[in-house]
């Protein structure tokens, strides 16, 4: 084809440009031929001029050359005769094929009109024959219509009167679902023609409804039924507008009154914890009320579930039923703890309520239910710790108070001893017991007490540091010692009481604190570093809660204190005795010694019952024997000294020389050594007695300097303290300080006597002799008669 | 006779229980002190306390007829000064003066203005006016307290009212209130009884039993210290007066007398049977934050109260005084007849 299309072209081109050469006017657009010749030479431009041309080829060219010239313009120009003829000849006959195709249109058109015409006719009787048709079926096609609304109101009509029947069936076969579905479907005709056309039909079935309600609202009441049942009779109860809230109000009432089933009473409790420990090794055959309580636990979670399926919108209410149920767990528990309660009870308890929780929290998670009950378990449990830390202490200060220290007898028999061992056991006991019961606490695996080891612990030891100290103050009170930081009322009713508290007491508290002190507090220390150590240190940023330092510190304080106080009691007894005896006689006109003073006997009397109350709770001194000879060797010299002087003075009646013995005791001072008559108390039988005798001489001889004594009143001081120097050594561990007391005393005397002349040594033993004989045939009436 | 402590010291030939301050002395610090002997010559010392403050020069020395249980400076005219003695078997109160050039005699005897005479019972002290110029005085027995009005120029006392404790209280001593001059405090024998002198009738008491020795707290109305044998120092506000405000812990044995210092608020000084003197600081204002305290603590403070002891007696302490010209400076006087001086001024930073 490309070889046969190539001459084609070539013939196209040829005549597209003859073609064009003769349309166009402008003969530059030709581009045949021009781009070889110049504008002179080109034959085809317009400008192109013969003549010019013909000079130009002529000057130009040679004759052969010209000849050859015209041959081929010869040739050119008959080649160019036969193309336009051909052309001519070729366009003729389209020429002449258009013409007659025109002429044929033209024939053809002329019955077209004609033929249009008849069409639209045809069509416009067609328009108007189907419009006939139409009008005459309208009226049939109406009356179907009619017939047909007709028919379907009939139905339902029909649907209406059936309707009680056809609930009556439903409830028959319980199909409430589609019995409440029939009856809102008739609801609207109900309600339209209820009063005319239908009113039979409509009471009838609204006495069926009525029944299905009821019946609903039993099923929804009836715990047997499932909880689906129930919640569908719920929906049921909604669809047929029943007032569903207050159906919720009141069920959720009577779960509310379910809750007073459900909680623990204090009275019971005991026995609830007893029996959910003894459950797990004998399932005994009659149900244990903690299984009881267990299943009205259970029932009472599952109602909750049910209700929160069944009314979705009652969360709120149910929460706070579950609330109030753990919170009344934990009040009653408050309650239960205020009376004495074994840890054991209190962690049985502790696990059901612990038990009911996470029941309900299963339930309910969104409660926070466990938060909750953590947060009350926390207080709970502090305050339990705390309670078992005061009736500790009750315990303590029962058993001091237990026994009858008031009574005169206590200083006979082992009152005190008994008082003492037995409260140094009731403390050891009880916090041997506190911290087993502490031990149980910790060991303890209820969900909520992992999380509060670290507070627990923190407790224990706070409450430890607190009980000690508690007990100290304890103490002082008991003691009747009023410390400042008692308030007005409180500080003058201990103030009054003070007289009653017997010394006894005070000397067992002495040697208990010093008990705490020594025993109790490092045991303490031991125990809380072995077992409660840690804690929450973030509780306690000033340091460690628990600081035995400090309390080893108060107590040992606390003991002196007591101690101190033991004496000064004791002593203010003897004091009053002395004030009596010195302050009755007139002793500027005393008679006669006849005999040993009474006092002697009751001063005597005063530090046996010392000497007895304090050898029932303190220990000896271990350094007696020691000191013994220690202080006899050291007696020897003092005593000839005084002895001495004493002779002295005796001698010296006369006023003269009373100056220079003055400057001689004086002198006498100077040279011995100072003797130590206010020593540091000891916890020691000799060291309390000897301080208390100590004390006692020395008010003696300050209530001796404040009289004046005639010879006679001299003379009686004379006896009486020579009475008494046997029997107060004997009693006492220093017997330097007591001689040198019991001689202080005879010089004061004689200092402040008129005229001193002391007893005759021989009618002075004989008295003393006379008033032994008779104390010890008194002593022996008093066996006799015993 | 100098101790090892700072004090100053000066020795009676006899035993003595009472010293007092000369406070109408501006010139020097003096102080009076009397002896007590039942057999022998008693005297009265006027001691003076030399400017240096290292010396304790004995200014006068007068002979007193009998022993002397009770002195007491009168506050406005030096020379002049009141005893309470007794002969063994009678008591008697006194009031005398010193003569007026007495430097220059050679034996010189004291001048009696005024016999108090009208007790029968053993008197027991003798209170002046309390402040200024007046010439009111209380004397007391066991039984009975008598106002009198004291004429020095006429050398007289006369009795203007008298009241009567009653048997059971036998009273042993007392103190006029500085603040309101109608009011005298005495200690008995279970109480401390206050009485109006206007109306000359008891008007309140303290139930307190022992009380040895009692003083006004001369910067601070209202507040009374008692010593009593055994129980120590007991700070009373008398507005509240059912329990003191204050207690500490006083002596061994009995706390015979106490003093408040006329200067400084709170410092205490305490006199004792166990040979020793006290000096307390208890600032009633700091009272109120330490009884809010926990009971430990303020032991612990209570302990602390104790600024220091003197210990450097040889017997029990009965005479005390501060120097009202120099409140830092005491005078203690032991049973043996020893006078010391001290200052407390170490211890005044610490108050």
């Amino acid at each position: 084809m490309a070889t046969e299309a190539a001459p084609m072209d070539e013939k196209a081109k040829r005549m597209r440009d003859l073609l064009s050469s003769f349309y166009a006017p402008d003969p530059s657009i030709s581009t045949s031929g021009s781009s070889i010749s110049t504008s002179f030479d080109n034959i085809n431009s317009t400008s192109f001029d013969a003549d010019q041309y013909m000079d130009l080829m002529i000057k130009k060219s040679n004759l052969e050359v010209l000849l050859q010239r015209h041959v081929q313009m010869a040739a050119e120009i008959k080649n160019l005769d036969t193309d336009l003829q051909m052309l001519v000849y070729e366009n003729y006959n389209k020429f002449i094929s258009a013409t007659d195709t025109i002429k044929r249109m033209k024939s053809n058109i002329f019955g077209m009109e004609g033929n249009m015409d008849q069409l639209l006719q045809k069509i416009m009787s067609v328009q108007s024959r189907s419009d006939g048709v139409n009008t005459s079926l309208f009226e049939k096609r109406e009356h179907i219509e009619k017939l047909h609304r007709t028919r379907n109101l009939l139905r339902k009509v029909q649907f209406i009167y059936d309707l009680p029947a056809r609930l009556h069936k439903c409830i028959k076969s319980e199909a409430y679902g589609d019995a409440v579905r029939f009856y809102t479907g008739a609801m609207p005709i109900l309600k339209v023609y209820g009063d005319t056309s239908f009113q039979d039909c409509r009471r009838d079935s609204e006495e069926a409804i009525k029944i299905i309600i009821k019946n609903l609202q039993t099923k929804l009441f009836s715990d047997s039924e499932s909880i689906q049942a129930r919640a569908e009779a719920a929906v049921l109860l909604k669809q047929l507008d029943v007032p569903v809230d207050s159906l919720k109000a009141k069920l959720l009432e009577k779960l509310e009154q379910s809750l007073d089933g459900l909680q623990i009473n204090p009275e019971e409790a005991r026995k609830l914890a007893k029996q959910n420990d003894s459950s797990n090794d004998a399932e005994s055959d009659d149900q244990r009320p903690a299984k009881i309580h267990e299943d009205a636990v259970r029932g009472f979670s599952e109602a909750m579930r049910a209700y929160r399926e069944i009314f979705p919108d009652s969360e709120e209410r149910l929460f706070k039923l579950a609330r109030a149920l753990t919170a009344m767990h934990f009040e009653s528990m408050e309650l239960y703890i205020r009376k004495r309660v074994s840890t054991e009870d209190f962690l049985g308890i502790f696990r059901i309520i612990w038990e009911d929780v996470v029941l309900m929290d299963e339930v309910l998670p969104e409660a926070a239910l466990s938060d909750l009950s953590a947060e009350a378990a926390q207080v709970t449990l502090k305050q339990y710790v705390a309670r078992m830390f005061s009736h500790l202490q009750q315990d303590i200060s029962d058993t001091l108070l237990k026994f009858g220290i008031n009574q005169k007898e206590a200083v006979e028999g082992e009152v005190l001893k008994v008082v003492l061992e037995a409260s140094k056991k009731a403390v050891l006991q009880g916090t041997t017991d506190i911290f087993q019961d502490f031990h149980q606490l910790l060991d303890e695996n209820t969900g909520i007490f992992i999380k509060m080891k670290e507070l627990i612990i923190g407790w224990i030891q706070k409450g430890f540091q607190d009980f000690f100290r508690s007990l100290e103050a304890q103490f002082l009170v008991l003691s009747g010692k009023t410390s400042s930081s008692n308030d007005t009322e409180g500080g003058l009713i201990e103030g009054k009481s003070s007289d009653k508290i017997h010394a006894g007491l005070i000397l067992v508290l002495a040697q208990l604190s010093v008990f705490i002190e020594q025993k109790v507090i490092p045991r303490v220390t031991e125990e809380i570093a072995t077992s409660f150590s840690g804690g929450n240190s973030q509780a306690f940023e000033n340091g460690p809660a628990f600081i035995p330092g400090e309390l080893c510190r108060v107590f040992h304080a606390a003991s002196e204190k007591l101690l101190q106080h033991y004496i000064d009691t004791r002593t203010q007894k003897v004091s009053v005795l002395l004030r009596k005896r010195f302050k009755t006689p007139n002793w500027v006109k005393h008679k006669e010694p006849r005999e040993v003073h009474m006092f002697v006997d009751m001063f005597l009397h005063e530090l046996e019952e010392v000497g007895k109350e304090v050898k029932q709770v303190l220990p000896q001194g271990t350094f007696r024997k020691h000191k013994r000879t220690d202080s006899n060797g050291s007696n020897t010299t003092t005593s000839s000294r005084s002895n001495t002087l004493h002779n002295d003075k005796m001698t010296r009646s006369n006023s003269q020389r009373a100056r220079s013995q003055l400057f001689e005791t004086h002198l006498a001072k100077l040279f011995k050594q100072k003797v130590e008559i206010f020593t540091k108390v000891e916890f020691t039988q000799e060291s309390v007695v000897t301080t208390t005798v100590k004390l006692c001489l020395k008010s003696l001889q300050e209530y001796v300097r404040l009289q004046t004594f005639n010879r006679s009143g001299f003379q009686q001081i004379q006896l009486d303290i020579q009475f008494l120097k046997a029997p107060l050594k004997e009693t006492v561990e220093d017997e330097a300080a007591i001689d040198f007391l019991l001689d202080e005393v005879i010089v004061a005397a004689s200092e402040r006597c008129l005229d001193v002349i002391p007893l005759e040594p021989p009618i002075l033993d004989k008295l003393i002799q006379a008033k032994l004989a008779k104390s010890k045939e008194h002593n022996n009436n008093n066996t006799v008669s015993s | 006779m100098q101790g090892g402590s700072s004090g100053i010291g000066y020795g009676l030939k006899y035993q003595a229980r009472c010293i007092s301050d000369v406070k109408a002395d501006t010139d020097y610090t003096s102080f009076l002190t009397g002896t007590l002997s039942l057999k022998e010559e008693n005297e009265v010392h006027l001691l003076r306390l030399s400017s240096g403050g290292s010396e304790l020069i004995c200014e006068g020395l007068f002979s007193h007829p009998n022993e002397i249980w009770d002195l007491a400076s009168c506050p406005f005219d030096q020379r002049i000064f009141s005893t309470v003695f007794s002969t063994g078997e009678s008591f008697g109160a006194a009031i005398w003066q010193i003569p007026e050039l007495y430097g220059q005699l050679n034996s010189p005897q004291l001048e009696r203005i005024a016999s108090l005479d009208a007790h029968v019972g053993k008197i027991n002290c003798v209170l002046w006016w309390p402040s200024g110029r007046c010439d009111k005085l209380i004397s007391m027995d066991e039984q009975n307290i008598f106002l009198w009005s004291l004429d020095s120029s006429k050398k007289s006392a006369e009795v203007l009212s008298k009241d009567s404790a009653g048997m059971l209280h036998s009273l042993s001593g007392g103190a006029w209130n500085p603040h309101d001059v109608n009011a005298v405090a005495a200690t008995g024998e279970s109480s401390v009884q206050f009485w109006d002198l206007r109306t000359m009738k008891k008007v309140n008491s303290i139930e307190r039993a022992h009380v040895r020795g009692v003083d006004y707290n001369p910067k601070r109305e209202h507040i009374l210290v008692t010593a009593e044998d055994e129980s120590g120092i007991h700070v009373w506000d008398l507005r509240k007066a059912k329990v003191p405000v204050q207690e500490l812990p006083g002596h061994t044995h009995w706390t015979w007398a106490v003093k408040c210092n006329p200067e400084y608020d709170g410092l205490i000084l305490s006199a004792g049977t166990d040979s020793a003197v006290n000096l307390w600081y208890a600032s009633a204002s700091s009272t109120d934050e330490k009884t809010s305290e926990r009971p430990v603590e303020s032991t612990r403070q209570r302990v602390n109260l104790l600024l220091n002891s003197y210990t450097d007696y040889e017997d029990s302490v009965y005479g005390l005084a501060w120097s009202s010209r120099e409140p830092w400076v005491f005078a203690s006087l032991s049973y043996d007849g020893r006078v010391v001086i001290e200052s407390v001024k170490p211890f005044l930073p610490r108050i």
